[in-house]
């Protein structure tokens, strides 16, 4: 499989990021994108994508009423009522 | 992501009563529980209120807590069961397939499968931006919030809330080739959403 086209690359790119392809398979994609800006701009796509995931997770919204219910909740009934 | 000793700290906390432990735990996961669970019962509103049970069921049973699963990994199991029943009796069928094969990106290559145009390079997203700006955030949580529930679920689980992937896989009861493709997929989406801010 020595030649990877994009569509290849862009279809192993997650795993890629992941650390999660063989070491043979991650070096074919070096290869490759050691000769391709589409997929170079493309992997680095999908590590900043990556980020903003997680960034867009830890921007938590104000939870302060939904835990104020949660805990007026188990007040009224009784924690170890079961 | 907490291991599992601080899992102890907290689940010790927990049963003591610890009021600071719970809203600190409440606050790293509630939106994502919600995010979950918006995705299986197709309501906002309903998925407030089986995330709330949730809660409620967690605070009860967190004496029984054993170590099988990450405290995370159980509550979120304890979600998911929730939603799915809920789902269930409002007659909404929910499968977490990654589906078929996904074409989002057919038209971006020629018939050799290389690329038609370049993909941009996204000079213009640095991290000062991402902090001065919501926007790119929003985005995100938006795109994220329009994928099927299984994609949507395995980018909230393991994406944001840095699940592991086995425990991904037993919440949702799906295997690890399939996990990784609806993460994937998930991504690609979230990506294309980005791509058209910053075109
Ligand atoms: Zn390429």
């Amino acid at each position: 499989m020595l030649g990877l086209n994009c569509k290849q690359v862009v279809a192993r790119s997650s795993a890629l990021i992941d650390g999660e392809l063989p070491f043979w398979e991650a070096l074919q994609l070096r290869l490759h994108m050691a000769v391709c800006k589409g997929c170079t701009a493309f992997v680095h796509q999908m590590r900043v994508t990556r980020s903003l995931t997680l960034a867009a997770g830890q921007a938590t919204p104000d939870d302060d009423a939904a835990l104020a219910a949660v805990l007026a909740r188990l007040a009224s009934e009784g924690r170890d009522a079961g | 992501m907490p291991g599992i000793g601080s899992d102890r700290e907290q689940v010790r906390a927990l049963i003591a009563g610890d009021r600071a432990a719970f809203a600190q735990l409440f606050r790293q996961h509630n939106a994502a529980m919600v995010r979950v669970a918006t995705g299986i019962t197709g309501s906002r509103a309903v998925a407030e209120e089986v995330t709330q049970d949730a809660w409620v069921a967690v605070l009860k049973h967190i004496a029984g807590f054993e170590e099988r699963s990450s405290l995370a990994g159980w509550i979120f199991t304890i979600l998911v069961n929730r939603a799915r029943s809920r789902a269930r009796v409002e007659g909404r069928s929910v499968s977490f397939d990654a589906g078929g094969e996904d074409n989002s990106l057919a038209a971006a290559f020629d018939g050799r499968g290389h690329w038609k145009d370049t993909p941009a390079l996204w000079e213009e997203i640095t991290p000062d931006r991402i902090v001065a700006g919501r926007r790119m955030l929003d985005v995100v949580t938006a795109a994220i919030e329009a994928l099927p529930p299984g994609q949507r679920a395995v980018m909230v689980l393991r994406g944001q809330q840095g699940l592991e992937a086995e425990e991904v896989c037993a919440i949702l009861g799906i295997n690890e080739g399939n996990m990784r493709v609806m993460l994937h997929r998930a991504r690609l989406a979230v990506r294309a959403a980005i791509d058209r801010l910053e075109r």
